[in-house]
């Protein structure tokens, strides 16, 4: 499954690829007699309607039978010559430029084939006979699975699916390899379809990864045909997975109001599998959705007060570099418009890094509501920095005596102190705390035989301060930091195991000063 | 969103570097000060040294990667040198002086409350306790905000282990 990412990644990539044709022709022979032949079906359905029940009856039973045969392993030629004959003579003969994609197709058919692997085809000898059919079929499934460029890097991959029919083994590297991809393909079917009908399968698919160019319009416009044709036969085949596929497939919508935004890619195919996941509850979405990648960020899918959202707003990371757009899908019964989806992108990472921040300030994490979160995040801000102030306070009092301590700091690894710090004390009580526990401390102190003073931390030796310490760890702790104070005795008790302890009393001007903090705080 | 690095890891070199530069510019600080009986004036501007110390060496720890400790550096680096100026030109004005008034002007402004949608109260407040926060927009701010936080929690960190060692 990690590779998964990483390989539609690049199918996706290379799908999207502006120099389409170029990369076409030299990676994935299949891909532009696919696109070709998908074009043709659009001069019949550019309108959105649906096909002829026969045909879809044919293409329902031809992806039935490209499933099966991924799933098997088996050929069956003849039902498919027939059915693909059936299928999609009329559409390829329709458009006047059919005929010379589908002679091209052959050729790139067969030129693919032995791209893959060359022995093994059982399918091979029909397919010249096909006019390519089972090619478009395949191209399809490819089409809908961005297996293109990948294909080598497939086979490469799932080296022992070679065994089985290379010709088929296209779509079927990419079911084995994914078992949800024979959903998605045919998800990728039916999400096409559903872009062009506001019926059961009502979303639709503004637009999907790459930059705008020419090929991706034209890629639009003939996968827009092919799912058209092959709406019934997703729904027959009755996959819940649908709309995986979704996010990259590029549709352009059919009321025009969807916005592409080109995305990184790879951020789609991540987004894919985040979608995989969280898809597969709920199949419809009538309204216009952008998919939304950046690279380097992680979605959530967010639902703001609205019924079946499952959609993701965002893409994880991917490791190909970011391209200059990205995607965004709308959601249900939100605008399209690029500024509030730019806004709500803007939102989410608001949001996101809102909780992080509750995350990081103690006891945040139970309110609700981001004026009650900014409400503690500042005031944590202003005690953290008061507490900063008051400890600068403190040192710069005690100075005097501290020029031979810092010597001797400084020539410790003041690492070492430091790092006998817990590092989990966030949760950093508030100035007043810090004073009332060090007051208690003092005062536990006093009874000690060298008469400690009444400062914070005075010992004479280690030992009394220690048992001190430890005899006061258990007690007193302010209950609302009690998961924080016993750290901090720790810390007094480390530092002290660690350094030298200097023995000498407050001076009395420092200790009334002391003494005068603590009151006043 | 981008990861946020581990807390461990970052945290203890920061930590250290923090404590590091701290410890040299409270050395210094003491050695420029008399030991004997430190006048009230003697010690409040020590205080602020210190404070400025701790300041500029948790920001120079961070280094120029943090836009709230870019800020301030540059906040230090113009207030030391126009205290450098004041001093050279004979002028007892404070650093902090300017910022005294500006907040005075402020409290007599009549403040209209507005209705509080989505804290928009709380966030110009944060910007005002975020160095630099004034120019950000909100989701980098907050980004900086947690960034703040934590290097705060360092360095009350460090420097209380540093009292509680002194006053030991």
């Amino acid at each position: 499954m990690e590779n998964q990412p990483g390989e539609l990644n690049f199918s996706a990539d290379c799908f999207f690829n502006p120099n389409w044709d170029n990369s076409i022709d030299q990676n994935d022979p299949f891909e532009s007699g696919l696109s070709s032949i998908v074009s043709s079906p659009t001069a019949s359905y550019t309108g959105g309607g649906f096909l002829g029940s026969g045909d879809s009856l044919m293409m329902r039973e031809l992806v039935g039978r490209l499933g099966s045969i991924c799933n098997s392993g088996e050929v069956s030629h003849s039902n498919n010559n027939s059915t693909n004959t059936s299928c999609y003579s009329t559409p390829l003969s329709s458009p006047p430029k059919s005929n010379h994609f589908s002679s091209n197709m052959e050729n790139k058919f067969r030129g693919g084939n032995l791209q893959f692997s060359g022995n093994r085809l059982p399918y091979h000898p029909s397919l010249p006979t096909l006019n390519a059919d089972p090619g478009f079929v395949e191209r399809a499934a490819k089409y809908s699975c961005f297996g293109s460029r990948n294909l080598g890097e497939f086979i490469g991959q799932s080296g022992p699916n070679q065994s089985e029919l290379p010709c088929k083994s296209v779509p079927k590297l990419e079911f084995s390899r994914v078992p949800s991809c024979q959903s998605m393909k045919v998800a990728g079917f039916r999400a096409v379809n559903q872009e062009n009908k506001s019926g059961p399968f009502g979303r639709k698919l503004s637009k999907i990864s790459r930059p705008p160019s020419p090929e991706n319009a034209k890629l639009r416009n003939s996968r827009e045909g092919s799912s058209v044709s092959e709406q019934n036969p997703s729904g027959q085949i009755g996959l819940k997975a649908q709309n995986e596929a979704n996010p990259r497939k590029r549709k352009p919508i059919p009321n025009g109001k969807g916005k592409e935004i080109p995305c990184p890619s790879p951020a789609k195919d991540e987004e894919v599998d985040e979608v995989n996941a969280k898809r597969s509850k709920s199949d419809e979405d009538p309204n216009n959705e952008i998919v939304k990648g950046s690279s380097g960020k992680k979605g959530n899918a967010k639902t703001t007060g609205e019924d079946d959202q499952e959609q993701k707003k965002e893409v994880s990371k991917a490791p190909e570099p970011p391209k200059d757009y990205i995607h965004v899908r709308a959601r249900r019964g939100q605008a399209t418009d690029s500024h509030s989806i730019a806004e709500r992108v803007r939102r989410e990472k608001i949001s996101e890094r809102m909780k992080f921040l509750q995350d990081l300030v103690p006891g945040c994490s139970k309110v609700t509501g981001k004026a009650v979160v900014l409400d503690e995040i500042i005031n944590y801000v202003q005690s953290l920095q008061r507490q900063v102030e008051f400890l600068s306070m403190k040192l710069a009092t005690g100075n005097s005596r501290m020029d031979f301590n810092l010597e001797a700091l400084l020539s410790h690894d003041i690492s070492q102190s430091g790092g006998s710090m817990p590092q989990t004390i966030y949760k950093l009580d508030s100035t007043a705390q810090a004073l009332s526990y060090s007051f208690h401390e003092a005062q536990k102190m006093q009874p000690l035989p060298n008469g400690i003073s009444n400062s914070t931390l005075a010992p004479v030796s280690i030992d009394p301060l220690n048992a001190a310490l430890l005899r006061s760890r258990s007690i007193q702790l302010p209950s609302t930091f009690n998961s924080s104070m016993p750290q901090v005795p720790m810390i007094w008790e480390d530092d002290l195991q660690t350094v030298a302890v200097q023995t000498g009393f407050v001076p009395n001007q420092t200790q009334s000063f002391h003494g005068q903090m603590k009151l006043q705080l | 969103m981008n990861p946020h690095p581990s807390s461990c890891s970052n945290g203890r070199s920061i930590r250290t570097r923090f404590a590091r530069r701290f410890l040299r510019a409270l050395k210094k600080i003491g050695s420029k000060g008399s030991s004997s009986r430190p006048s009230p004036r003697d010690i409040s501007w020590r205080c602020r040294r210190v404070k400025i110390a701790a300041d500029a060496s948790m920001a120079s720890a961070v280094g120029p990667r943090r836009v709230w400790s870019r800020t301030m550096l540059n906040m230090l680096r113009s207030r030391s040198h126009a205290c450098l100026h004041a001093s050279r030109l004979g002028n007892s004005r404070r650093p902090g002086a300017d910022r005294h008034a500006v907040g005075k002007r402020k409290r007599l402004v009549l403040k209209r409350k507005l209705p509080n949608r989505l804290g928009l109260n709380q966030v110009n407040q944060l910007r005002r306790l975020v160095p630099g926060g004034e120019a950000m927009d909100l989701d980098i701010l907050l980004d900086e905000t947690a960034h703040y936080i934590k290097c705060l929690a360092t360095q009350v960190k460090v420097m209380r282990s540093i009292v509680d060692y002194c006053s030991a």
